[in-house]
């Protein structure tokens, strides 16, 4: 296959107006990316060897427009993404271990062995690489392609002091062909699999970032991405926030919608369940994804099951607290009285002290901790990082970091620290940030690197040079992320760094 | 001799108030200006900031061109070859430098 430099003419197979709606899949495929892509026994070449998720080919569709002059819409880009998901995607079971990828998860950190940890992991997320299948041919080729993209990698710290292109070719493409072929019984059974319609009602629960822990209802319309999704959510103090927005949905369980909730741009990347039944996946700010947190969800009606409560844990008193889920009718709580409503079940408590209410209905099970101290605290996550940022209008904004402090009590043995803490759940804490050590002290790190606000998400500073600073050093930092609430206290490590100047879906 | 930047100015000081001791080659700090996390993008070996060449902007070309970050900062030289278009010193016209990844490149 010969790959043109630049100028692809495939736009001009494309309707002229842009209006019409896409051709149907394959055609469009065919259009756009045979200009350069010759058929095969199997396919298009290069094309038909892989697997990716839907971010997968859209960062691939992307490169073919940076980088050989491909010109299509952003109609046509999203049809054929839609397309391969669907026809070359990954079985749930696949994408699962990494699913923290392609929900931006801030805080996931990754682990790899060697040689796979210094030869793909330590330039960009080895689950970038694991989250494609290709044939044996095509993970050789992919191990060229990082040559001619990036010819220095062969001489690169941790490429030098080694054969990098003989282990690329011998040992890692082999590691991955046997680890991610193009052929698994997963995705042959996921592609016999009889998919669930993802239309009907989803009862929600998640965390809004700077507002609170919120519940609420999502209705699904259509029979085919993109679908409408209306709703609301609702924090624990009653606040309505009206949600409205388009979902598309991949490979017959990548939920990927555009929200607005409450004037806030908001995405979601949730994994449908194979029986079609719950929702589990992140929710983030669009324009900040850092700003975000886990989503659960479940089918209105699909038997008794429990998400959580909204808030996660109360302070003892007279409290109303929201059981949420489906199908909690008659909920039997071993405390207060509760009424079941259209998220789940109310839950009125009055609670003295220090315990947990326990509660069920259909064999679904929960529960809830009142209290009135905490033996010890926790601040998570325990070490994150956010970016310097703005200052110009093109670059890239800051990137905040979100924390919550976490109660926790001693447990039988009473001492903090050890596998038999409770957790309580998330408590209200002050919040400050100190200087992590002496360097840090040196470069007087908290009055430059950004601002602890009191909902535990810290602002980072501005970004370029800083003349007020020593050699005018960016107002990077280190910084002890400090919580204190009841009396106790918890810290946890925030680097703060420069800007990321490429930042796709799969980092 | 008159230092010609502010770490010669320093180096000058240390040698005045016999602190030479401390004065480091960079090559021992970071192992030589190198990939990923040799000194990294975000974090230097140690996992901190002190290794990092500051600020970024100083001679970010000089590193980002051979594509020492190429995950993180578009390199010149092959794949992003207008990165820098009304940019020509970093450390002055930092506010030109944008990112590469489409906004409406979403699923």
């Amino acid at each position: 296959m010969q790959l043109q430099s630049r100028g692809l003419t495939a736009a001009l197979l494309m309707s002229v107006a842009g209006a019409m709606p896409a051709l149907a899949s394959e055609e469009l495929l065919q259009n756009i990316c045979s200009s350069c892509h010759t058929t095969e026994e199997n396919g298009l070449s290069r094309i038909s060897g892989q697997r990716k998720t839907p971010e997968g080919w859209m960062m691939t569709i992307v490169r073919m427009q940076q980088s050989h002059g491909l010109d299509i819409s952003a109609e046509d880009r999203r049809a054929i993404v839609q397309h391969l998901a669907d026809t070359q995607g990954l079985a749930p079971s696949e994408a699962a271990p990494f699913r923290y990828a392609l929900e931006k998860d801030p805080n996931a950190q990754e682990s790899f062995d060697e040689p796979f940890a210094s030869m793909c992991s330590r330039c960009h997320t080895g689950a970038r690489g694991l989250l494609q299948n290709r044939t044996a041919e095509e993970w050789e080729l992919h191990m060229d392609f990082h040559v001619g993209h990036f010819p220095t990698i062969e001489y690169q710290a941790l490429g030098r002091d080694r054969e990098w292109y003989k282990i690329a070719r011998t040992e890692i493409a082999g590691f991955l062909a046997e680890q991610n072929p193009l052929e698994t019984a997963a995705w042959t059974d996921w592609q016999a699999a009889e998919k669930q319609p993802v239309a009907g009602d989803w009862v929600v629960m998640t965390d809004l970032p700077g507002i609170g822990e919120a519940y609420g209802k999502l209705s699904v319309t259509g029979d085919a991405s993109p679908y409408q999704v209306s709703g609301e959510f609702v924090t624990a103090d009653g606040t309505v926030h009206p949600a409205s927005g388009q979902m598309n949905l991949y490979t017959g369980y990548e939920w990927r919608a555009n929200l607005d909730i409450g004037g806030t741009p908001y995405r979601q990347v949730l994994a449908l369940s194979e029986d079609g039944n719950s929702l589990q996946g992140r929710q983030f700010d669009r324009g900040n994804d850092a700003l975000g947190a886990p989503l659960s969800g479940v089918r209105e009606g699909a038997g008794s099951v429990i998400l959580g409560t909204v808030p996660s844990a109360v302070p003892a008193g007279e409290v109303q607290v929201q059981v949420v889920g489906t199908g909690l009718e008659g909920l039997d709580a071993s405390a207060g009285e509760a009424t079941a409503n259209t998220f789940g079940a109310a839950l009125s408590l009055a609670a003295e002290g220090n315990g947990v209410v326990t509660f069920s209905a259909g064999g679904a099970e929960g529960q809830i901790a009142h209290y009135t101290s905490v033996d010890s605290l926790r601040v998570e996550p325990e070490f994150t990082i956010a970016r310097v940022g703005g200052g110009s209008e093109e670059g890239p904004a800051a990137v905040p970091a979100y924390f919550n402090a976490v109660g926790m009590w001693n447990g039988p043995d009473g001492e903090a620290g050890t596998e038999d803490d409770v957790r309580i759940g998330r408590v209200e804490a002050q919040w400050n940030v100190a200087n992590a050590h002496e360097h840090a002290a040196h470069m007087k790190d908290t009055e430059f690197a950004g601002e602890m606000q009191s909902n535990g998400i810290f602002l980072p500073a501005v970004a370029g040079p800083n003349s007020d600073r020593p050699f005018s050093a960016n107002n990077a930092g280190e910084l002890k992320v400090q919580a204190e609430a009841m009396g106790q206290q918890a810290e946890a490590m925030l680097i703060v760094t420069v800007q990321r100047f490429i930042d796709p879906p799969i980092r | 001799m008159k230092p010609l930047n502010q770490k010669a100015e320093r180096v000058q000081q240390a040698a005045a108030e016999g602190q030479m001791d401390e004065v480091r080659a960079m090559q021992t700090v970071t192992a030589g200006c190198a990939t990923t996390f040799d000194p990294g993008w975000e974090v230097d070996p140690f996992g901190g900031l002190a290794a990092l060449c500051q600020p970024m902007e100083a001679d970010l070309y000089g590193c980002s061109d051979p594509c020492w970050w190429p995950a993180q900062v578009p390199d010149i030289m092959v794949n992003h070859p207008n990165w820098d278009e009304g940019a020509p010193n970093a450390a002055k016209d930092w506010r030109a430098l944008g990112a590469t990844y489409p906004t409406d490149a979403e699923t």
